[in-house]
């Protein structure tokens, strides 16, 4: 199925791995960015500093949010714990998924479990999971918004490591690994998983991507981070209602957000196997 | 025709992110045509009632039930075992969890954390929600698969590669994002479209342009995903030697694509669109909120700052309902065109 496609691309490989560290540089760059930010913040972020909603002027390069906060502050602070979580989140969710998916192409049994297990959680919209255990989970904030990412994320990224590993599992030194009696734990570590590098590494950028995106819409519906707490969603959500008066508020977080889950994205599908990127060939 | 049983062939790592296994080769069952419906349909309402039964589970199993959850500050803990007694929660688990789930089939959603019945609460807004959705769902198959053949007629080319980066880009991005973009853009400089949806005497939006917004930052994102999705799909369906022998054949690039590689392309996009419909009724939760929608969006923030778990689980029941009907769909396509071919 790869062959004529790797064939195809060859010349090019050299060229495509520059490529591929341009397209990490602004994700990386950007993740960077907010976790310092909160250093290189001018004012604190619960400070009112100038007349609420007051556009850009004399010590508020974006002006002020709903109470008189400096805007460009707040967004240097907003991004680290949004960012910290997902980073968790997905760092937590590659791992499971790594070796959950490794078992389940080399047990049928667990794999057919996985594919039910994704099959069910399908069904449940991710913001409503979060809701139903951030709620149901009286003082867990940030924390139930990981958990609940954590818990409903995995069970599809299993899937997707499931889906890449499979054919290796048919593969000659698979099997003669576990004909010569390793263990499922071994054939999975040392001899699936190294061969999956280029798919778990886009897997947790795409979980990063998918995390940010589930923590910001928490944020954006008020479970977890809480005011007075600077969070890109959560200034979106404060300030929508002075839009008018200074817009700033709302697009600069907004912008933010939207700025880390496009790089992000595109550093993570640069890393996806080329056999991930198949849309790329020509017929 | 024969050929078109190819289809799924590599679909499976179509999309990075990709629908995965859900559309790996599965043998149609040899059984006849209306069997093959009963064990679709049962086995997505056996996923379903799984769903129901771990959602119950959790809302038990985690600390604070209803009653706590709904004091007030200062509440005596007697007052507290008294609204307990009142909701029912004193009984026992499994008798709760068998009276929930026949109520389920009758339409009963039992009553939330207030004592109100949470069918009630839902019938004029979760409507709302359905129609909002479902506009956003056929505008986003129909750009997704124009976009994508659009991509796949010039492949390699300029436009390809612009849909195939603008879609990774927009399937990124949140819907609230979206929405504050398109905001700023059609109403606040332009001041085409309204900024706030006015909900009509009947609980209905007033006006069809209050739609307009609200659909298009659903559709954004959900369209971003798709396009990769279909492109993706047409790219399999190309290397497919009935695909290169019509284009061999020198047929026109455009009907190649449309009466030769989209047909077996068709499985892979209904299974893409079916599952995207989870993220199109959670963003549309979200894309509500900011926007005033009269939809469910405002009964779950309402839920949210009470603390109300059994309303959000009934909202839980009519998504996953209506998830489960759109993924049911998508069986029946995919059986259809993979099926008949076997």
């Amino acid at each position: 199925m790869s062959t004529a496609l790797t064939t195809a691309r060859a010349p090019r490989g050299s060229a495509g791995r520059g490529r591929v560290i341009r397209r990490l540089v602004p994700g990386v760059l950007l993740v960077l960015l907010a976790l310092i930010g909160p250093f290189l913040a001018a004012h604190p972020l619960d400070k009112p500093v100038t007349a609420p909603f007051a556009t850009a002027g004399d010590g508020a390069p974006l002006g002020g949010d709903q109470l008189g906060r400096d805007v460009l502050s707040r967004l240097l602070h907003g991004g680290t714990a949004l960012i910290g979580s997902a980073l968790l989140v997905a760092a937590v969710v590659t791992a499971l998924a790594a070796l959950a998916g490794c078992f389940a192409v080399l047990h049928p049994a667990v794999g057919r479990a996985v594919e039910r297990t994704a099959d069910v959680f399908i069904l449940l919209p991710p913001i409503l999971g979060i809701m139903l255990i951030a709620l149901a989970w009286p003082g867990g904030g940030r924390w139930a918004v990981i958990s609940a990412a954590i818990i409903l994320g995995t069970p599809y990224a299993v899937r997707i490591v499931a889906g890449a590993a499979a054919p290796l599992a048919d593969a000659g030194y698979v099997e003669a690994a576990l004909a010569g009696g390793e263990s499922l734990i071994y054939t999975a570590t040392r001899e699936l998983l190294p061969n999956l590098r280029s798919t778990i590494l886009a897997l947790f950028g795409l979980r990063f991507v998918e995390a940010v995106y589930v923590i910001s819409m928490a944020g954006f519906l008020q479970i977890g981070p809480q005011p007075p707490a600077a969070d890109w969603a959560l200034m979106i959500r404060e300030n929508s209602s002075g839009i008018l008066l200074n817009p700033w508020a709302v697009v600069a977080p907004s912008l933010a957000i939207a700025a880390l889950a496009i790089s992000v994205n595109l550093a993570a599908t640069s890393l996806a196997p080329r056999s991930a990127r198949k849309a790329v060939i020509t017929p | 025709m024969a050929e078109l049983s190819h289809a799924p062939k590599g679909s499976a790592v179509a999309a990075p992110a990709g629908t995965g296994a859900a559309t790996a080769r599965r043998r149609p069952l040899p059984i006849p045509h209306l069997g093959r419906f009963a064990a679709a349909v049962g086995r997505r309402v056996l996923m379903l009632a799984i769903l129901l039964a771990l959602v119950f589970a959790a809302v038990e199993l985690l600390p604070g039930d209803a009653a706590t959850a709904t004091s007030e500050r200062g509440e005596s803990a007697a007052d507290i075992a008294a609204r307990r007694h009142l909701l029912g929660l004193d009984r026992p688990v499994w008798e709760r969890f068998w009276d929930w789930m026949a109520g389920l089939f009758t339409g009963d959603l039992g009553v939330s954390a207030r004592g109100e019945k949470i069918t009630q609460m839902l019938a004029d807004p979760f409507p709302n929600t359905l129609l909002l959705a479902a506009l956003a769902f056929v505008l986003t198959a129909v750009a997704s698969v124009a976009l994508g053949c659009w991509a796949a007629a010039r492949p390699g080319r300029l436009i390809d590669r612009v849909i195939g980066h603008a879609s990774t880009s927009a399937f990124a991005i949140p819907e609230f994002v979206v929405s504050v973009g398109l905001l700023m853009l059609l109403s606040l400089w332009t001041g085409w479209l309204p900024a706030v949806t006015v909900a009509g005497a009947d609980g209905r939006p007033a006006t069809w342009t209050m739609l307009i917004t609200p659909v298009l930052a659903l559709v954004i994102p959900q369209t971003g995903w798709n396009t990769t999705i279909v492109r993706g799909a047409l790219a399999d369906q190309a290397a497919t030697p009935h695909v290169e022998a019509a284009h061999l054949d020198g047929l026109p690039v455009r009907r190649v694509i449309w009466r030769h590689a989209l047909p077996g392309a068709v499985p892979a996009i209904a299974t893409g669109l079916a599952t995207s419909t989870g993220m199109l009724l959670g963003g549309t939760v979200v894309v509500e909120t900011l926007f005033n929608y009269p939809g469910i969006g405002s009964v779950l923030a309402s839920a949210v700052s009470t603390r109300d778990t059994p309303l959000i689980a009934g909202v839980v029941v009519c998504a996953g309902t209506a998830i489960s009907l759109v993924l049911l769909t998508a069986d029946l396509v995919r059986a259809r065109v993979l099926g008949s071919h076997a």
